[in-house]
């Protein structure tokens, strides 16, 4: 029971572009006409839909392991006290659960997709999203080196790995699957990777990286999934790797994928010294494919930790860096590395990548289908958000910053010939009604009668980074929890669950299957739908989608 | 760099055990993970080639291939040596005779390391807790990633103690560290040595002790004892232990995995669910807690106050 008057209202969804509006909330839940409860003046104030991240990583087995492996970045982080109203914590690259839920409140964001779990680990990453609060949650499942599933698209039998993708996602009460690095993670398991898209993958006769993404994307729309099949395409971070992206796109044949980290898949040249952005080739063939939805995973300067199921890319890392190393190979299913990195402005890699991030958020001309990420914590952490956004809305600054990079950098990049300023409503779709549309949630990242209460309001100020990161009132379902940069009410949030039509007797077929290659019970393996705090399930009619189309 | 105990199961044709006795210390781990287990990619028993590494000839010994019998203390010298041979440099071989060992073991061992397809090295105590203790695991862990340059290697520490995997997941992603974690300032510090259980009770830092799910009375140094003796200490436990002998309180709980459910983390880090089979008159662990926790948050809090509303 809430009004907000007065405020210039950004809600992209329903075409409002900053008209002075105002907005009621019954129930957690934007409603027409309310009278009575409390108001909240915001005159001369900006209101967005709460921020929707859809790449993000803030819980899980490999997080844990990452904060395990740096305790000197939490030594330096900024601590969270503990009061009447929050939870102790710890900031910095890979904050702990209370800090994760009150540094993106805190920022205005609502909603954040963790997108990397394993079956087998799901449970624990249910227990981190638990104590993660007030923002909404879902999940993505790691699927493109599940062994059960390659050797059912290796034996052609696509009906029935259907079923078993339909059983995995319900088993680890997910919202739909991600694909990294098809094929690369299971040869990992060998010491191998997989970089070529049309050649079989180490340890299969036929089965190809391209069998794999198109094969997912495929079940996926059968399945018809919320969410198309979230892509971390093969050779990620290497020079010249645009190529292996673009071919990936052509290999979708129009169907639905998001292409997740954009920016680490984007480069050109053969070794790091040649490197150079290959963005506006990238965004020339994106801009035409409608089908393709997208993430930047920008970089910015600074320390950050990159944690992938990746595993393969980061052994390669560790050996360029020098650095820590993690890995650690889940049977069967995925892989993942961790390695601390620190991007830095001298270095002319770091620079063309920086670059690369920024390059495609101003060339991908429509905002619905590219959406703000950092890939967290890989480019940046993600409360660094409003530093992207800053550079996204005010070329000059933009300027300065690029005449700090190396000379040689600006030979390999076209960043300093981009005019284009973001307006605050194109910023309002990247960061909240694009992702929410593209994640498929229906009742999230705009301001229309029926949809979430989850609101941030701004102070408006030229400075991009001080107007974004400190809202001055943050509304999540109703209630205000961030008031003048304080959180005031702890609110558990939800998880975001699908539950795909498949055939029940598929555990027929997977019970004596897992009960040969793994080494829990079959019956310990699903997650309890217990375990997932204030799961929301949607129910598919199992039904074939069509290509969003944006307008 | 680590794995899940399955990939061990399906691909490891090279296992080394280094300072532990799984025979007798996890006697389901050669049945369950590693040499007695038919993997997807290892068909028998012969298909794999077990190592040992320890100071004495444990029950364990009989069911290794290849036997090393280092002296006691020099496990870093023969990692260290090790990692030069991985990598073809040269050793001191005054210093290898030192370990007990001769060059021709050590490099048949490195050979055998980087043929192997899939190698895994499980440390247990013995080199964890040994003279060199953390520097130990740091170079056995180097040694593993250094492996990769070459084949496929992972290592795993051998961890047992119950659910003691579990308590370092769940302290891990609510304060950012494992243990040793001092909340006294309102947030989390760390700093093994100083602030772990250990070194508190030994120097007698705390003036209360809530004992859950362990018996330091049993295997902590006797001064910490005396301290856990001479302070308000409350023991939460099934039953009757070494700790809870000398504590003030002990509020007897139901036995989880037996009569309460819970979750159980393996040694790699994989959450199993508990199904307890009976059903107990006594409370779980969890219930206790969370009653003295209510009962705590009852009292006026200790944070300074200003016009009647907790200072921020």
């Amino acid at each position: 029971m809430l009004r907000i008057t007065g405020g210039k209202v950004f809600d992209p969804a329903n075409g409002i572009d900053g008209q002075v509006k105002d907005i009621c909330i019954s129930d957690g839940r934007i409603v027409s006409e309310f009278d009575g409860g409390r108001t909240i003046d915001a005159t001369g104030m900006i209101v967005f839909p709460g921020g929707v991240d859809i790449h993000t990583h803030v819980a899980g087995a490999a997080l844990n392991f990452a904060r395990g492996l740096t305790p000197e970045n939490q030594r330096a982080a900024a601590p969270f006290l503990h009061s009447p109203e929050r939870r102790a914590g710890i900031g910095g690259p890979t904050p702990t659960t209370f800090a994760t839920g009150y540094l993106y409140a805190g920022m205005g964001y609502t909603t954040v997709m963790e997108a990397a779990v394993p079956v087998l680990s799901a449970k624990h990453t249910h227990e981190e999203l638990r104590d993660t609060p007030i923002v909404d949650k879902a999940c993505l499942l790691l699927m493109a080196n599940n062994e059960i599933v390659l050797d059912l698209l290796e034996s052609g039998e696509i009906e029935r790995a259907k079923q078993v993708v339909g059983w995995l996602i319900w088993a680890a009460k997910t919202y739909g699957i991600k694909a990294v690095n098809p094929g690369g993670v299971a040869a990992w398991k060998w010491g191998e990777d997989a970089k070529q898209l049309f050649e079989p993958v180490h340890g299969y006769n036929t089965l190809t990286p391209a069998n794999i993404i198109s094969g997912l994307a495929g079940i996926v729309d059968d399945l018809g999934l919320p969410h198309p099949v979230h892509l971390h395409c093969n050779n990620l971070g290497a020079p010249g790797n645009v190529d292996t992206t673009i071919e990936t796109m052509k290999v979708l044949e129009g169907r639905r994928a998001h292409m997740a980290h954009l920016q680490f898949h984007a480069y050109g040249g053969d070794d790091w010294h040649t490197m150079r952005s290959e963005a506006p080739r990238l965004a020339a063939y994106f801009n035409s494919q409608p089908n393709l939805t997208a993430d930047a995973g920008a970089i910015l300067f600074g320390d950050a930790v990159t944690i992938t199921a990746d595993g393969p890319w980061q052994h390669l890392l560790y050996q360029l860096t020098g650095r820590k190393w993690g890995n650690i190979d889940v049977e069967n299913e995925t892989g993942c590395g961790i390695v601390p990195y620190t991007y830095k402005g001298s270095n002319l890699v770091n620079a063309v990548q920086w670059a690369v991030g920024l390059e495609l958020l101003l060339l991908i001309d429509d905002p619905w289908r590219l959406h703000l990420t950092t890939d967290h914590p890989n480019g940046a952490c993600f409360w660094r958000y409003p530093e992207i956004i800053h550079l996204l809305m005010n070329a000059d600054y933009r300027k300065e910053c690029i005449k700090k990079l190396p000379p040689k950098a600006l030979k390999r990049i076209t960043l300093m010939d981009l005019d284009r300023e973001y307006s605050l409503y194109e910023i309002a779709i990247i960061t909240s009604a694009g992702p929410a549309r593209a994640m498929g949630m229906p009742r999230k990242g705009h301001l229309g009668v029926g949809a979430d209460a989850d609101i941030t309001i701004y102070n408006q100020n030229p400075d991009g980074v001080m107007m974004f990161r400190y809202p001055r009132y943050v509304i999540k379902g109703g209630t205000v929890v961030v008031e003048e940069g304080d959180i005031l009410h702890r609110d558990e949030g939800h998880e975001f669950v699908v539950r795909p039509v498949f055939d029940p007797k598929i555990e027929d077929f997977l019970r004596p299957l897992f009960q040969q290659v793994y080494t829990m019970s079959f019956d310990n393996y699903p997650v309890e739908a217990e375990r997932v705090h204030g799961m929301q399930v949607s129910e598919l009619p199992g039904t074939p989608r069509q290509p969003q189309s944006n307008p | 760099m680590t794995c899940t105990l399955g990939e061990v199961k399906n691909r490891a044709d090279f296992i080394i055990y280094w300072g532990g006795n799984p025979a007798e210390c996890h006697p389901r781990h050669f049945t369950k993970y590693t040499i007695m287990q038919k993997g997807k990619f290892v068909p028998n028993r012969k298909a794999r080639t077990m190592v040992l590494v320890d100071i004495r000839e444990t029950p364990s010994a009989k069911a290794s291939d290849i036997f090393l019998q280092i002296t006691p203390g020099k496990d870093f010298e023969v990692i260290t040596t090790l990692r030069a041979l991985v990598k073809g440099q040269r050793v001191n071989l005054d210093l290898v005779a030192e370990t007990g060992l001769t060059i021709e073991q050590l490099q048949d061992l490195v050979d055998r390391m980087k043929k192997a397809r899939f190698g895994v090295l499980f440390f247990g105590m013995g080199l964890s807790m040994t003279r060199g203790k953390h520097m130990n695991s740091a170079a056995v862990l180097a040694l593993a990633a250094e492996m990769n340059a070459f084949t496929k290697f992972v290592a795993m520490p051998m961890r047992g103690h119950g659910n003691v995997t579990g308590a370092d997941v769940v302290l891990r992603y609510t304060t950012g560290y494992p243990f040793g974690i001092n909340m006294c300032r309102g947030y989390p510090r760390f700093n093994p040595g100083e602030f772990s259980t250990v070194d508190l009770l030994v120097r007698g830092d705390n003036d209360a002790a809530l004992i859950l799910g362990a018996d330091p009375g049993a295997t902590m140094p006797q001064p910490g004892i005396d301290h856990l003796a001479r302070i308000p200490t409350i023991v939460l436990d099934p039953k009757v232990t070494h700790t809870s002998r000398l504590s003030r309180v002990h509020i007897t709980t139901a036995a989880t995995g037996i009569s309460a459910p819970g979750t159980v983390y393996r040694m790699d880090e994989i959450p199993l669910p508990l199904r307890p089979p009976l059903k107990s008159p006594y409370p779980s662990d969890e219930e206790v807690i969370r009653r003295i926790h209510q009962a705590v948050a009852k009292r006026p809090g200790w944070r300074p106050t200003l016009n009647g509303k907790a200072m921020r």
